[in-house]
Formats: structure tokens, sequence, C-alpha cells
């Protein structure tokens, strides 16, 4: 079960349809499971691997996957690599993923982009890498290409997080 | 990198790269009896999904377990990935190989080099399955390897990877062929052995026949691989076409391995291009050529002339038809010959 949480007021018919578009994505049931507030003494651009870790008060069974939503600035990360941004992050193989819709002007118009952003971040749940082509959700988000491209995964990046639904759901 | 001395220590506690296992915790060290005899078990628990594997002591180096990489070793990792010097073999059974060998080896540049080779060659063509599957491997025994190295989580090890893969803001670029062929000095086509050095000359004329032979070769075994091999196929004219010099002219004829050519005798004409497969028969001299043979049943033997009167009509298939008035004088005969017979039979 994919559990949306919004941490800001959305739309609630768009984040029904992007509560669709995960369910058509990865096959297992999705919905929004209510706002909650972000932890006390957090600020704007907000830490995305702290907020993951200090969320509390969410409901959810062992193989859920919670995908926080937020139009809040994510603060960029300091990699060996460079500085990176960040409009996602995911607890690897966990349980928990938060996207931000900053930079967007409202989710109907950029629905694509922050559904595509929230397949690869649940991906990254599912435990699933990057992918080489540039059609797939798991594409890495900052090239220019990623914005524009369907909320689809290629068929090495379906198939294997299909095996993985397998595999948690055994 | 890989910890070549002959012991390696080990205590509870310890974080080892297992060979195309990942990064495991050990667990235990404990004596037990087996056949007989009391061995030392290093038991190791991948930190991953928790599967335990237990090895002999003695065995762990050989196995090739290892200790995790330090951060120096990351900074050579990403050196290693920012540099533009690693191009893939085109040859998919060269490359497989080495690929398989740093594999098992697993050694943290070695995985760095199949994950750069392979995305590499994704920039010319999209990956077979299986490499896909061996990238996607690698990838992962890297990324798990840099984040248990820097102590940090397997995202932020994934994007910093990415970040040098995908440079921010640029799409990937669009590689050709010829960038992956051999540079001077690498390939076994440049082994430094000039022609003067194989004792021949730098210019050969060469009959076309035999200049056209060795290309239809490379074809022939090229068409016999499948599916993959068929794009090597393309690519080895390609990779051939890019490491000639670019001269014009007969000059430029590409230099071809293999034994010389035998002389030509002076003044014969040139021979007629050698077909393949079996040498026609000998002609008889003075007989005419034979008619092509047609395909198909062989019509039958023709009677002799002479016989050919009292040759039977061909059978008519179905009901014969039914007779008709005489017309001849033996027709008449016949029919009186009918008319005795019968009155005799009536008698």
């Amino acid at each position: 079960m994919i559990r949306v949480v919004t941490l800001d007021s959305f739309d609630e018919k768009q984040i029904a349809k992007l509560c669709q578009t995960l369910y058509t994505a990865f096959g297992v049931g999705s919905e929004h499971s209510g706002q909650k507030e972000v932890p006390a003494g957090m600020s704007e651009p907000l830490d995305a691997e702290k907020l993951l870790t200090e969320m509390k008060g969410i409901r959810a069974y062992e193989d859920d996957k919670v995908l926080f939503i937020t139009s809040r600035k994510l603060k960029e990360r300091e990699l060996a690599g460079g500085k990176v941004p960040t409009p996602g992050f995911a607890q690897y193989n966990k349980s928990r993923a938060i996207i931000s819709t900053h930079g967007y002007k409202d989710l109907e118009t950029s629905f694509k982009a922050v559904a595509r952003n929230a397949l690869q971040q649940i991906g990254h749940l599912w435990g699933l890498h990057h992918c080489l082509d540039p059609r797939c959700s798991m594409y890495p988000p900052w090239t220019p290409s990623f914005s524009a491209g369907e909320a689809t995964f290629c068929t090495f990046c379906r198939d294997k997080s299909e095996q993985k639904l397998r595999l948690a759901k055994s | 990198m890989q910890d070549g001395s002959a012991s390696l220590q080990l205590a509870v506690g310890d974080r080892v790269v297992y060979p195309n296992q990942g990064v495991c915790r050990v667990s235990a060290i404990e004596v037990k009896e087996v056949a007989g005899q009391k061995l030392t078990f290093v038991t190791m628990r991948r930190e991953e999904d928790g599967a335990v594997v237990m090895v002999p002591q003695t065995k762990v180096l050989s196995i090739g377990v290892r200790k995790v990489a330090g951060p120096e070793d990351v900074t050579q990792v990403f050196e290693f990935l920012r540099s533009d010097s690693d191009k893939a073999d085109l040859d998919w059974k060269m490359r497989a190989r080495t690929n398989q060998d740093r594999m098992a080896q697993g050694g943290l540049i070695g995985m760095a080099e199949v994950v750069k080779g392979l995305q590499v060659l994704s920039e010319l063509r999209p990956l077979p399955t299986k490499e896909r599957e061996l990238y996607d491997n690698a990838r992962h025994l890297l990324v798990s390897e840099i984040a248990a190295a820097l102590n940090t989580s397997d995202c932020n090890a994934e994007d910093a990877i990415d970040l040098v893969l995908f440079p921010l803001g640029r799409e990937r670029p669009k590689r050709t062929a010829a960038e992956f062929a051999p540079r001077p000095g690498e390939g076994d086509e440049d082994l430094g052995l000039d022609a003067d050095l194989l004792g021949l000359d730098t210019e050969l004329d060469l009959p076309p026949d035999e200049e056209e032979a060795p290309a239809e070769e490379e074809e022939e075994e090229s068409s016999e691989e499948a599916g993959e091999e068929d794009e090597e196929g393309e690519a080895k004219p390609r990779k051939k076409a890019a490491a000639m010099p670019a001269e014009g002219g007969a000059d430029a004829a590409p230099k071809k391995r293999g034994r010389p050519p035998k002389p030509k005798p002076e003044g014969a004409e040139a021979a007629a291009p050698k077909k393949r497969g079996r040498p026609p028969k000998p002609k008889p001299e003075g007989a005419e050529a034979p008619a092509p043979k047609k395909r198909g049943r062989p019509p039958k033997a023709k009677p002799a002339e002479g016989a050919e009167a009292a040759a039977p009509a061909p059978k008519k298939r179905g009901r014969p038809p039914k007779a008709k008035a005489p017309e001849t004088e033996e027709a008449e005969e016949q029919d009186a010959d009918f008319d005795d017979d019968d009155i005799e039979a009536d008698e």
C-alpha cells in the first residue's frame, strides 16, 4: 500500500489523480492518508533526510510505503560528487520518501513532472536505482529532459519493481 | 585497494565486502568440527537483507573478502568516474569476460570500471538485457560500498555517483563507434609491427579477389553470431574505418593480415575472380555444352521412330469413349470378325 501524506494544502482532485498514477505504475493500492504538520523547529528549506526521520504519528503497516508531499523547498545536499538539487528524497529500500512541488506553479499544470518525481522516489523505496533510459522515471531528476517525460517506467525498471513487490508480498 | 596481505585480521562487528554479494558484517568467528576436522569459520551477515554466509577462515582471502574501502579509495573512484578514460570494448565476448572478472574480484575500482564502461557504452546504443542486469548489479554493489565507506545513506551515495556520470543540467552525449576504436598502440591491429618488419612491401598489388575475401569471411563470421553479435559485426568495419589513415587513391588500400599473395607471373592476365564452392568439372574438348538441366521429373524415354506407329496410344483415364462408326476398310474387317465371333458364340 502506498500512503500519500500531504504536508501542505493541495487540491484534492490532483492528489487523487496522483494516487491513481501511482496505482497504475506499481499495481498496489494508493490512497491519500491526510495532512500532517512539519515537525517543529524545521524551517524552509527543509532537510529532507532529517524530516523523514523525525516525522511522527504516521500510521502504516510494515510493507506500506509513505510518500510525503510538500510545496516547500528541500535543502540541496552537499555530496562527494558535488552539490545536488533535491526535488525529492527516499530512504533507499525502506518505507519513507518525500517530494517537493517547489518551483512549479501548481500541481495541475506540472502534474507530469511531479508524478514522475513521485514514481522515482517510490521506486527507490522498492530498491530501484537510477536508470539509463531518459524516458524512464528512474532517470536522474537533475537532467533537463526529466520534467518533459511521462510518468512511466522502462521495461527493466518495471520488471524489477514487480519482482520486488512480489517478494515483499510473500 | 584489495587487501593483498596474507592475513586479513577480522573481528566480530567488522564490515567487510564479499565479492558479488555486497557489504556484510562479521557476526561470529567460531570453531566447528566438520568431517572430523576442526575448522575456524567466519560468519558474515549481509547488511542488505540479513543473509548469512559462513566461510572457513583459511579461504577468506582466496574468495576475495576484504574490508570496506576507505574515503581515499572513494576519492580515487570519483576521479576515475570523472575521467574520460574508460571506453568499453566493442567486442561483446571480451567485454563480458572482462566485466565478469572484475565482478568476481570484487574490487571497488573494478566495479566502478564496470559501471563506467557500460554507462559509456549505453551512450552509443541501448544495453542488452544481460548487460543491463550486470550494470544494475555493479551499480548496486558500488553504491552500497560507497555508502558504507562514507557512512551516508544509499540515496546520497547514488546521487553522488550519478552527479558525476550524469552532469548537472546536461544531457548525456551521443557517442559514435569511432570513439570506441582502439587508440594507436593499444589495439591488436597496431602491434608496432610495420610492414617492413613483417617482410612486406608497403605497396602490394593484391588481386581484387583476394582483397575481397577477408572482408567476406569477417562478414560471415559476424553473421553467425546471433543478436548482439550482429551489431558487433557492423561495428568492426566501422572500427577499422576509423583506424585507417585518411588517404585517397589506390595507395590507401587497407593492409591485409595473413600470408602475402603469391607474385603474379609477368604477362599473365588477371585471373577471374575466384568463386567459392566446388570447382566445375573439366569439359571434354569438342563436346558441345550440354543443355541446361531442367528441374522436375525427367521426360520418359521416347521409342525409336519405326516403332512409333505400333506404339499404343496413351491411355486416357476415365470411361473409354464409345466406339465410333468405322471409316476405314480395316475397321470394316474388324467389325466383320466381331460379327463372326458373335455368331459362333450364339451357336
